[in-house]
């Protein structure tokens, strides 16, 4: 369950970056950094979707 | 003493049936035993008090071979299921008295309509039931996780539709992983019910995986009060459990029917889907499962769609993100680029007004210049270097200027 709240989790806080910044209210200093975190959660979570377990460890390992 | 033989007596008894019911008669019955031999089949018929359950009436029927061959498929495709006892009958039966075999009901017709609204009846009383103990709708107000790719699979080891459900799930064409497990069950006769209920309860207790790698800190999440024993915290080893059956829709269904079955089913605290292949619409476990589909491939294309949906989600947000952003960049960039050109606009705007100003000045200094007074025949008189406007200032001796047009004319007070 932990690992699949992590991965809703990151979902959810993506859907938030969007909602925030189409509704105009991030700064231009904040957007850079939230951009970067949001290609990040994207990433997580499509390799989520298509990378097996084992491929997912590494990806994690690596970091 | 007279006395008759067995046989005789027997004989007696035959010929006062013979006599007495010579006409073929409906009867409504349960069977409580069916059993098929050397093509021919055997029943036990019984009839039980409504209120207590008790016998109240037993017989024995046979259906002899000749009828049955006939009897036995009509039968089976109407109802979709095989003779089998506890089912409600309607028989077209005879009495027989055998000497030497005794009593039994000869079968010459069963009306499947009969049996078919009795199993309607039933399957209302048990929807009735769930819906009493508030239980029938439980599963559809369970989601699939977002990121739904650990798969229990409750289905027979060797139907072919398990083989395509797999298939399907391991060649979707986005290249979605997903872990299957199978948890083999019987999906035919009446071992169904305990059979899918004993893979339930494995699926509730597996133990699931370690997490891996980096995560966040450990959560506890109460599912229910209960936790499984192999199952931390109410966390599960799979996202849902999808019950599947290849094939033969004309197939016994009556196994899926079952008060104890549906009620595993609905209260079971992941999502079910059923995908077990039949043609009825009013089939109990699909009623109470979180989704049903008609066949293991839709519910191998249900699952993957499903994460398709996630997937699409993730790109559109990607989309919209970079659209966003390159906007925004854009917007800054042009704001900036206005304020560049403004610039030497609104310098030269203010360096005219400036000018302007400083003619404006040089104009009045202009007019106030004193030696156009002297050329006009004024003169100034300074008095110690300044301008004297007062001659009680003055004493005898005093040296003063008078400046002209022309010069400098020094006096002394006398």
């Amino acid at each position: 369950m932990k690992e699949e709240m992590k991965y809703e989790q990151a979902y959810a806080e993506l859907q938030t970056i969007v909602h925030r910044m189409e509704n105009d209210e991030l700064d231009i200093d904040q957007m850079g950094e939230q951009l970067k975190r949001a290609q990040q959660l994207i990433k997580l979570c499509k390799d989520k979707l298509t990378k097996t377990d084992e491929e997912i460890k590494k990806i994690l390992a690596e970091k | 003493m007279n006395s008759l033989s067995l046989l005789e007596l027997n004989s007696l008894v035959r010929k006062t049936i013979e006599q007495a019911l010579p006409q073929e008669y409906w009867v409504e019955a349960e069977l409580s035993e069916c059993h098929e031999s050397r093509g021919h089949c055997y029943m036990e018929l019984i009839q039980k008090d409504e209120l207590t359950a008790t016998p109240v009436a037993k017989a024995s029927a046979k259906c002899w071979a000749s009828k049955w061959t006939i009897i036995r498929p009509y039968f089976e495709r109407t109802t979709g299921q095989q003779l089998h006892a506890g089912m409600k009958v309607l028989l077209k039966v005879y009495a027989q008295f055998h000497e030497a075999y005794g009593f039994s009901w000869i079968v010459t017709d069963i009306d499947p309509t009969y049996t078919l609204g009795d199993m309607a009846r039933k399957r209302q009383e048990i929807i009735r039931q769930l819906k009493v103990e508030g239980i029938f709708d439980l599963q559809k107000e369970l989601r699939l996780p977002l990121f739904c790719q650990r798969i229990a699979v409750i289905s027979s080891q060797t139907a072919a539709g398990y083989g395509d459900f797999c298939n399907q799930l391991a060649n979707n064409p986005y290249g979605f992983q997903f872990r299957t497990q199978l948890f083999p069950a019987t999906m035919q006769g009446e071992q169904v019910e305990q059979s899918i209920i004993a893979a339930l309860e494995k699926i509730y207790t597996a133990p699931p995986t370690a997490p891996e790698g980096a995560s966040l800190p450990a959560k506890r999440f109460s599912q229910s009060n209960v936790a499984p024993s192999g199952a931390e915290g109410g966390a599960y080893a799979f996202d849902c459990v999808v019950i599947i059956r290849g094939g033969g829709a004309k197939s016994d269904m009556s196994g899926f029917d079952t008060l104890a079955l549906a009620e595993n089913v609905a209260q079971f605290p992941l999502p079910i889907i059923t995908g077990i292949g039949h043609d009825r619409d009013e089939c109990i476990l699909d009623m109470v499962s979180h989704l049903r589909v008609k066949t293991p491939t839709a519910a191998a294309a249900l699952l993957i769609d499903h994460l398709k949906g996630v997937l699409d989600v993730l790109d559109d947000s990607q989309a919209r993100i970079t659209h966003y952003a390159q906007q925004r960049i854009s917007t800054l960039n042009a704001q900036l680029s206005t304020l560049t050109e403004s610039i030497p606009l609104l310098l030269s705007r203010c360096l005219m007004e400036k000018n302007h100003r400083l003619e404006l000045l040089s104009e009045k200094v202009k007019l106030l210049d004193p030696t156009l007074l002297l050329r006009r025949g004024y003169s100034i008189t300074l008095y110690k270097g300044r301008t004297l406007r007062d001659p009680k200032l003055l004493s005898k001796g005093d040296e003063i200027e008078t400046r002209v047009e022309k010069g400098t004319i020094k006096s002394i007070i006398t």
